[in-house]
């Protein structure tokens, strides 16, 4: 029976592996044919210029957003005991950001010029501003990610001492928290202001679009991390979690979700009051219109108050995998308010003319290798975390040692620094 | 517990000093912005012209030759428009059009929120592209309230259907991957300049699409000067612009057919 169990376990990585090995290369020949063909293979027009790719690359950063969030409660905080968790995290929020990047490279017409946006500034834009955060925030994950690669058995056993000298990167720490929480609230705020400040489109043009996209990353991100920590310790036993620290971060869930379902409800019925050209339009699109499904199934129902009764609910909570659904759910949500608020903007066509009273609709559905190279991308992500979980041991709230030299390390810091 | 203190301490000087750089950081960011902001909002002061565009609307009839022209002129694809024809109400069984090509926007949004600096406001008005440097996110495209910007969604290569029956191109082809739009024919304006030509006066210092209109629907022109045609019928007429509540300050204005009439009548 047991040696059975085994046997299955044998077979399950190496098939999961190579499943999402395919979807990577479809993905990778889909990319391909973009950069051999342009934009042109999407369908993407001059009226819908942004879609799928903008939506997943929104997605995969603010679901990154639980490496900052995590990384403040235990450093800041002080809520010593989280650290394993922001671990996962962290690595999720590598692959995340990584994840973003590869969509970004896809989306943009000259990927050649990338670099432009580093040597060219205009400090006016948000995209300025969300660029080079990105970057600097890239940076301070990889340094952040560092010790997990130090620590892996294959490095300990093969380069011993470049292994400890990985491990000591944990010294930063402290410091890397900080930064990346500054880098992290500014960039995820500043891409609903990327949104919030087109006055051209009024459904977007509200100063409450950045504050909704930093508090749906915060809700979202560490759900993401619970839930991918607890997949990963139903399917393997490299995956080791601690019940109580999973359950904490989903209860904390729970309360976010209600804090952003009250900045939800009120952004949205503030914009319902009096008739405002396209702003009206979009809202009537979002609430009655092609995109009310996603609106209140997608985003409302299941993406907050569903959720918000399983986590916060204790005796709904202990059903493992009630509040797996309850979390898969968020994340979903967060998906959903990503893709609508994109192209809400975008579907209502304004007029120029000052008698033009009715907008104009148009429509946008991706193209099959818009689709292809969207999951040839999350493919990546599910494969990087689970060779994270494999051999980083990512997912592992048991092993104590590390994480007592890690508290001793972090204090010795402050004096070091006070004498240089 | 006194380690738990001493950390907690420690962290919150930790965060001091991250907040120190943090706030030496906007500093320099706002100098660096309110000089990049003088440099945007001042430039019509430095440079002695102020190029604007007026189209009637009496005159217009949307016979589509000034798409042509500047199709020719400029070598725009035969896939978009760098000015398109919108068609009006009726008025009096008469349809009514307008042309739409780029405002030139005083506060142009699209300058605002190119992130790589791709698109700026020259100190005479004119929204210029620079087609080296733009990277194709399409922020421009999605910030412009006039829908005036177009994406190079594949490459353009093979005869221009305009060239030569409406003209030969002035400027190079734009390559795959960037967005383009109209610029006034800048091109024009410059070397007219130079040769001593008045811009609205002299026709190969004037906009492309302004020489081509059968009707005489559009007059171009410098706004600092009093005495230029743009200026006085400004003046003279009721004239109104596209979107003007958003604050962006077109530098298109349009004569509308009634608001016309009316003028004449009482002249």
């Amino acid at each position: 029976m047991i040696s059975t169990r085994i046997q299955r376990h044998k077979l399950l990585f190496p098939g999961w592996v190579v499943s999402l090995g395919i979807l990577v290369i479809a993905g990778l020949i889909a990319g391909i044919i973009v950069l051999v063909r342009g934009l042109i293979v999407t369908n993407l027009s001059d009226l819908v210029p942004w879609g799928l790719w903008i939506t997943l690359d929104l997605s995969a950063i603010a679901l990154s957003a639980g490496a900052f969030t995590l990384s403040a409660l235990v450093y800041l905080l002080g809520l010593k005991e989280l650290q394993p968790v922001a671990r996962t995290a962290v690595f999720i929020g590598l692959i995340g950001y990584s994840m973003a990047m590869m969509m970004l490279f896809m989306d943009i017409g000259r990927p050649d010029r990338l670099w432009h946006a580093l040597i060219y500034w205009n400090i006016h834009s948000p995209l300025w501003e969300v660029t080079m955060c990105i970057c600097l925030y890239f940076s301070v994950l990889i340094l952040e990610v560092i010790p997990i690669f130090g620590d892996a058995d294959f490095m300990k056993g093969r380069w011993p001492r470049l292994s400890l000298r990985m491990t000591k990167v944990h010294y930063l720490a402290p410091f890397l928290a900080i930064a990346g929480l500054c880098l992290s609230m500014l960039h995820q705020s500043s891409l609903g202001a990327t949104y919030g400040i087109l006055k051209a489109r009024p459904i977007w043009y509200r100063p409450g679009m950045a504050v909704l996209f930093i508090v749906s990353a915060a809700v979202a991100g560490p759900a993401l991390v619970v839930l991918a920590s607890r997949i990963a310790s139903k399917i393997t036993p490299k995956a080791k979690v601690k019940e109580e620290l999973l359950d904490q971060v989903a209860k904390y869930i729970g309360f976010a979700l209600l804090a952003y379902l009250y900045l939800r409800f009120w952004d949205a019925f503030s914009m319902s009051y009096t008739y405002e050209p396209a702003r009206s339009e979009g809202l009537n699109m979002l609430t009655q219109g092609p995109l009310s499904f996603n609106f209140w199934v997608g985003e409302i129902i299941l993406g907050i108050i569903v959720p918000s009764v399983i986590l916060l609910s204790s005796r709904l909570r202990s059903h493992k995998s009630l509040q797996m659904l309850a979390l898969l759910l968020v994340v979903g949500g967060l998906v959903a308010f990503r893709w609508d608020i994109n192209l809400v903007g975008q579907l209502v066509v304004y007029g120029v003319l000052p008698q033009e009273m009715l907008p104009r609709y148009t429509q946008y559905t991706p193209s099959l290798i818009e689709i292809l190279v969207a999951i040839g991308v999350i493919a990546y992500g599910v494969l990087a975390f689970t060779l994270g979980v494999r051999y980083l041991k990512v997912v592992d709230h048991q092993s104590e040692t590390g994480h007592e030299s890690h508290k001793k390390e972090s204090t010795v810091i402050p004096a070091a620094v006070s004498t240089d | 517990m006194s380690t738990k203190t001493l950390e907690r301490r420690d962290f919150l000087k930790i965060g001091a000093a991250g907040l120190a750089v943090l706030a030496t950081g906007p500093t320099l960011a706002a100098k660096a912005l309110r000089e990049a902001s003088s440099s945007a909002s001042d430039s019509n002061e430095e440079s002695a012209h102020s190029w604007a565009m007026v189209i009637d609307q009496a005159k217009c009839v949307g016979c589509g030759h000034c798409i042509q022209a500047c199709r020719a002129y400029n070598d725009v694809s035969p896939d978009m428009e760098w000015t398109r024809l919108v068609e009006g109400e009726k008025l009096g069984g008469q349809q009514t059009f307008i042309p739409i090509p780029c405002m030139h926007c005083e506060d142009a949004p699209c300058v605002h929120v190119c992130l790589v600096g791709a698109t700026t406001s020259r100190p005479d008005g004119i929204v210029m592209m620079d087609y080296d440097k733009c990277i194709g996110c399409r922020y421009c495209e999605v910030a412009c309230p006039y829908g005036v910007r177009s994406f190079n969604w594949e490459k353009f290569d093979g005869d221009n259907p305009a060239v030569p029956t409406w003209g030969q191109p002035e400027v190079k082809r734009r390559p795959r991957g960037v967005v383009e739009k109209c610029s006034f024919c800048y091109q024009r304006i410059d070397r007219g300049l130079e040769l001593g030509l008045k811009p609205g006066v002299d026709q190969a210092a004037t906009p492309a699409c302004v020489v081509a209109c059968p009707m005489k629907a559009r007059t171009f022109g410098d706004l600092n000067d009093p005495e230029s045609e743009v200026s006085k019928q400004i003046a003279g007429h009721a004239s109104y612009r596209l979107r003007e509540g958003l604050g962006t300050g077109p530098r298109v204005y349009y004569l509308p057919v009634h608001g016309k009439s009316e003028e004449e009548v009482v002249s």
